[in-house]
């Protein structure tokens, strides 16, 4: 970690400056309490935010699955926040950690930028068309369209967490067997320089125009709930387009960056992002996100997959719970 | 080791094993939207600190705070704060305090990604990439729209 800081003087520097301007707010606070927060307790919300948002950048630069698809489940299932708030704030801890790390990505080479822009069209386009209807629903449909959010993401959540388990059959240097006729025109290609071999590794990317139907499917899907994209990113470039495990980690960072982009913007012009709430989540995942690229290059990024998959498993009970509570106004004991 | 398939075969055969030099067009990319995200962030963390040690404040941070966790919905956010809620970009007018200030850090952060890709798009040009060239131009043309309406 020191060698890291040394290395990355702009990590250091964001993190003192994080530390010192905290230190400020809370030295010297102007703001004044309501009945339902102290000046203090609104403090200790912020420094919190950045403190879990630094822990959930790392862990979802690692296994390559953004920010959002913890974030805005535990937030949705968890607190009483707006639904469309959380869904925006979880738009910026879903893209902050991924435009971050596109520089170490893109300098390592462990991003590919043909690849990239391939599979972010169809991601873009999916995102602006989910978060439109997100809008669109938050202002005719109230609290009904709130049940509905929560009901159908818990039930997301278990058919990610499911795959995450059946995906146990990933490979991180897939074997290519056959290259379809569109997949050879596009001609995907790349490599990288693997470190924990010590050598080159060339792949080549197949089923394109599947995958490209898959992205603009999981792009509104993302864009509609403010999870980003990740989490199917990166199964999508390895089980169906057969790129290196590694490769489409850093590619689903980028690409996450690259869909959100334009996912967010129809939430700042509406007023739904409210900077308050959402910049120690952003700072957090910025922070996080350069350190979690860093690692990434050295690692073996399976491990975070078990702890995602609890997480995803638990969540999904809790919103599918609050969803039927809402929608047919009965009661369910959990905790 | 060999196989029928030559496009197979020339993806086996890319080619030494030196340490691969990654493209410019990528390079350019990625780092224009680091450091466009590192100036977000600073920006972010004045708008914060602005947010809570000016003395007057366009919307107070504890009643935007207690409001969330209250569960008020965004427009009741709003309606409380200054009325009405905003639609555009409203924190352009807003920049000499903490709310807007913040939203425009991360508006700029946002915004990067179209430098980045239009910064990709001249060097892919270059590599003579025109078809990721002009998937790059498509991808900033959406991402414009995206801001613009």
């Amino acid at each position: 970690m020191p060698e890291l800081l040394k290395r990355i003087p702009e990590l250091t520097a964001l993190i003192v400056l994080t530390i010192v301007a905290y230190a400020i707010m809370g030295l010297f606070s102007e703001v004044h309490g309501t009945e339902v927060l102290t000046p203090f307790a609104a403090w200790a919300i912020i420094v919190g935010s950045f403190v879990i948002s630094f822990l959930i950048a790392i862990i979802s630069v690692l296994g390559g699955v953004g920010g959002g698809v913890i974030f805005t489940p535990i937030m949705l299932g968890f607190t009483s926040v707006d639904t469309l708030l959380v869904r925006s704030t979880g738009l910026v801890v879903a893209m902050f950690s991924g435009l971050v790390s596109s520089g170490p990505f893109m300098r390592t080479g462990l991003a590919d930028i043909r690849l990239v822009f391939y599979c972010a069209i169809p991601i873009i386009i999916g995102a602006m068309i989910g978060s439109h209807f997100a809008i669109s629903m938050a202002q005719n449909m109230g609290e009904t369209g709130d049940a509905i959010v929560r009901l159908a993401l818990g039930v997301v959540l278990v058919f990610i967490a499911l795959m995450f388990i059946l995906g146990g059959s990933k490979t991180e240097y897939p074997q290519l067997k056959y290259i379809d006729k569109f997949s050879q025109k596009m001609r995907l290609k790349s490599s990288y320089w693997e470190e924990s071999l010590n050598k080159t590794i060339h792949y080549r990317a197949t089923r394109a125009l599947l995958g490209g139907f898959l992205f603009f499917v999981v792009g509104c899907i993302g864009g509609f709930f403010g999870l980003g994209g990740g989490w199917a990113v990166v199964p999508v470039l390895n089980l169906v387009m057969a790129v290196p495990l590694k490769v489409s980690a850093a590619c689903s960072g980028v690409l996450l960056a690259i869909g959100n982009a334009a996912a967010i913007w129809p939430y700042i012009i509406k007023g739904a992002l409210i900077g308050v709430f959402a910049a120690p989540w952003m700072i957090g995942q910025v922070v996080g996100g350069i350190l979690g690229a860093h690692i990434l290059t050295k690692i073996k990024a399976g491990f975070v997959r078990n702890i995602l998959i609890v997480l995803l498993f638990l969540t999904s009970i809790k919103l599918i719970a609050r969803g039927v509570e809402t929608l047919f106004g009965i009661n369910i004991p959990l905790v | 080791m060999t196989h029928s398939d030559p496009d197979l075969q020339e993806t086996m055969d890319e080619g030494p094993d030196d340490k691969p030099v990654p493209p410019f067009s990528g390079i350019i990319y990625g780092d224009i939207i680091y450091w466009g995200t590192i100036l977000a962030t600073l920006v972010v963390i004045a708008g914060s600190i602005m947010t809570f040690v000016a003395k007057s404040s366009y919307i107070d941070p504890t009643y935007l705070l207690s409001s969330i966790w209250e569960g008020k919905s965004v427009e009741a956010i709003w309606k409380g704060a200054v009325g009405a809620q905003p639609d555009g970009h409203w924190y352009l007018s807003q920049l000499s305090n903490g709310a807007g200030l913040t939203v425009a850090g991360i508006a700029l952060g946002v915004f990067s990604v179209i430098p980045g890709i239009i910064g990709s798009a001249v060097y892919l040009f270059k590599e003579k990439q025109f078809l990721y060239g002009s998937l790059a131009v498509i991808a900033a043309i959406i991402t414009i729209y995206a801001v613009v309406v």
